[in-house]
């Protein structure tokens, strides 16, 4: 046995040390065909095997590696932020939220990739695309910071057999917006004289928590004509009577829903997926949350998938049709990341039509394709499946906004402390009165709107 | 032109000597570099795993600005209510019922070890399915507390989560439940190392009963019950679980403590400063319990 002594020491931690830097080049090199990549975890299992295969079939063609990690979509948006705070980041994040992507381009925190979006932005639905040209408070610009992949709008699911049990009729579904909602108390009422003790006609988020809340108000407020809250140049019209009155109707008609006992008591404190379950546990008849994943939960339970409608959006009260907001989802280059080059040539692959197309729908459509020749052309989107078809029609052929994120990010920070549901919120709870918390949240929103100045091009 | 004397020149030389010999010891040189050796690993771990994140922390969270937006933010002042709630009201609730039962679990009997055994069973559970349980139990729709309530007396329960203060007692309701045992445990540990002699003692002197308790355990156990109440209000003040799984911060973000605004400020508003000078803004708290309980460990070297 070698005896260790002092200078052996010294000079096997030097042998050791020059190694390492001899070696380091080379290691560099190995590693600059491998992108380090997140991405969203999906509801369903399918969804992660389609990103596998496409993962795996741009591997083989490229010779590069991608090194990928499925994450919650949770635990992703605090990973994501972690990373880019701390500026140890991977090559390229899928942003599942529409709030991040907005506030990290304000901050410069990602890589430009107009090259990638350029060649295909054509083929994308027109009034989605805004939502990944994000403006940089840095260069004063707005650039391509994300590369679209999914368009998400918010579509409603109803019982169908509940509307039946209830004395209702899906055929009589009310055409304009608070007719639609009526349409539900009714229902109700049939449901509790039937026996059902705990059932609701109505579900959706009413809480301070979460994107679902926002996207709630947001639907109501442009129902009642407040479309204008922040126009696409980033300005925030809060001194608008209409927009203050579309605000004051919105708050007026989901706290009455929810006072007069039409909306679950618990929704004020639901999490994420609280109100799928609650509406796969068959608590409420009708349920307002984004995407189809409610209906995609139970592609396998065939009774129960077939028994739910997926609807769009009513027509407003005065007979006009309403703009969906929709969201574009798809990865992000964090500014700081080693193998950009790999990177952008993986997000290149991914969106081209026909590899996203298969994507997709091997997700089984989850998220809709926001590329509408092909929604047309392709049998899947339209006619192989009803609540497909409903969703597809209202995410990428019908009328579309982009969500307001897009416009201003300061408007993710009012979104992120929920000022207009809170609003919401004290009114049904705290008996605040309508007109003092609209007045409320929208100062609070002007504060904030302060602090994210946008240079007019 | 100055010119240095021979002191002046041997002076730094002198001091610089004494100071390699304090630094050295009695070591002789080739000692020295293998103590060095031997320290190095210890230190980088110590910078890499203590200073480094603390370090880090403190630098993330020392903005000034940062403590006005979350002075200027309602929810916090909210926050601080309910964390000094929380804190006064859970953990001496819970270290009192420890220090009864502690007193209960000293009986003699096969019964009461066996109740001891199922006692601590909510401590060696993980916290996380436990907490989904006691919020699952408590929905004010269909949990199986408002189902017995309808089942035995044909009413219907209260919104256990939907308001403030039932949210906020359902969330210490958790930790005290979770918590209760870990601390009854080491109470019982505390009463079973007061010498028995004692005890006797006072028997034949006519003290059973409330009066041993009074005059023999209590006086005996005070140092030890002031420090595990230390220890609880500085875990406590950290504890995440019992209030994101029972109320998760709500409803209307009105249940958050400053453990669960950290993450709130730092995630959901991805704002990780702000989150991370939120739980900082403990620290004028936290400090001096450290600090009086270092001392109280120091007293606790020559009682029990």
């Amino acid at each position: 046995m070698a005896i260790l002594t002092r200078r052996s020491v010294v000079r096997g931690s030097l042998g050791l040390i020059a190694a390492g830097t001899f070696a380091r080049p080379f290691i560099a090199n190995a590693a600059a065909t491998t992108a380090e990549v997140w991405f969203a975890q999906g509801f369903v299992p399918e969804e992660d095997a389609a990103f596998k295969t496409m993962a795996a079939a741009y591997e083989k063609a490229s010779g590069n590696k991608i090194d990928y990690s499925l994450i919650p979509f949770a635990a992703l948006r605090q990973k994501a932020i972690s990373a880019i705070t701390s500026g140890v980041v991977p090559d390229m994040i899928e942003l599942a939220d529409f709030q991040l992507g907005p506030l990290q381009a304000w901050d410069d925190k990602l890589t430009d990739v107009s090259d990638v979006v350029e060649p295909v932005k054509s083929q994308y639905v027109q009034g989605a695309l805004p939502c990944t040209y994000l403006y940089n408070s840095v260069t004063k610009k707005r650039g391509y910071c994300a590369i679209p992949m999914k368009i998400a709008a918010v579509p409603f699911h109803i019982w169908k057999s509940l509307v039946e049990k209830g004395g209702g009729k899906i055929a009589d579904l009310p055409k304009t917006w608070d007719a639609f909602m009526d349409f539900f108390k009714p229902v109700q009422k049939g449901l509790r004289a039937a026996g059902m003790r705990n059932v609701y006609g109505m579900g959706y988020q009413l809480t301070a928590t979460g994107v679902d809340p926002i996207n709630t108000f947001n639907a109501w407020m442009i129902a009642y004509g407040g479309q204008g809250l922040i126009t696409p140049d980033g300005k925030l019209h809060s001194d608008d009577p209409h927009i203050k009155e579309a605000v004051i109707k919105t708050i007026v008609n989901l706290s009455t829903a929810f006072k007069d006992g039409y909306v679950p008591p618990g929704c004020v404190n639901w999490n994420d997926a609280d109100d799928n379950n609650a509406f796969h546990s068959k608590l409420m008849v009708m349920d307002f949350d984004g995407t189809i994943s409610t209906e995609v939960a139970l592609y396998h339970e065939k009774e129960k998938y077939d028994d739910i409608l997926t609807h769009g959006l009513p027509l407003s009260n005065e007979g006009k049709e309403l703009p969906s907001q929709v969201n574009l989802f798809g990865p992000v280059i964090p500014k700081g990341a080693k193998n950009v080059a790999v990177a952008k040539e993986f997000g290149k692959y991914m969106i081209q039509p026909k590899v996203l197309n298969e994507y997709l729908k091997a997700g089984l459509g989850r998220w809709a394709l926001p590329i509408p020749e092909i929604v047309k052309s392709d049998p899947f989107w339209l006619k192989e499946d009803p609540h497909r078809t409903a969703y597809t029609t209202q995410s990428v052929l019908a009328p579309t906004m982009p969500i307001y994120e897009a416009y201003n990010p300061a408007i993710a920070q009012v979104g992120a402390e929920n000022a207009f549901m809170s609003a919401v919120i004290a009114v049904m709870k705290d008996g605040a009165k309508p007109e003092a918390e609209a007045d409320k949240a929208l100062k609070r929103a002007e504060t904030i709107f302060a602090k994210y100045p946008i240079a007019s091009s | 032109m100055t010119t240095a004397s021979a002191i002046d020149i041997g002076g730094p030389a002198i001091a610089r000597d004494s100071l390699w010999r304090t630094l050295r010891g009695s070591l002789k040189s080739s000692e020295y570099v293998w103590a060095l050796a031997f320290l190095v690993p210890y230190i980088a771990v110590f910078f890499v795993f203590v200073v480094y994140p603390a370090g880090y922390g403190m630098w993330l969270g020392s903005k000034p600005s940062l403590y006005l937006d979350l002075l200027s933010d309602p929810i916090y002042q909210s926050t601080i209510v309910n964390t000094v709630l929380f804190l006064g009201i859970a953990v001496n609730l819970k270290m009192f019922c420890a220090l009864l039962l502690s007193g209960f679990f000293m009986r003699p009997g096969w019964w009461v070890k066996g109740m001891l055994m199922i006692f601590v069973l909510p401590w060696a559970v993980p916290a996380l399915p436990e907490f989904i349980s006691i919020h699952w139990m408590l929905n004010g729709e269909w949990g199986l507390l408002n189902n017995v309530f309808y089942a035995l007396f044909n009413v219907d329960g209260p919104s256990w989560l939907n308001e403030r203060w039932l949210a906020l007692g359902s969330a210490m309701y958790a930790h005290i439940w979770k918590n209760l045992p870990f601390w009854t445990i080491i109470l019982l540990a505390g009463r079973m190392s007061i010498p028995t002699e004692i005890r006797d003692a006072a028997k034949v002197d006519g003290a059973t009963g409330i009066r041993s308790f009074l005059y023999i355990s209590f006086p005996l156990l005070a140092n030890l019950y002031l420090i595990c109440t230390l220890l609880s209000t500085i875990f406590t003040l950290g504890d995440f679980n019992s209030v994101t799984f029972i109320s998760g911060g709500g409803p209307a973000n009105s249940t958050h403590v400053l453990a669960t605004l950290g993450i709130r400020d730092a995630f959901d508003l991805a704002n990780p400063r702000l989150g991370v000078a939120a739980v900082m803004s403990a620290l004028p708290v936290m400090i001096p319990l450290v600090i009086i309980l270092m001392r109280k460990l120091k007293t606790a070297e020559v009682q029990l």
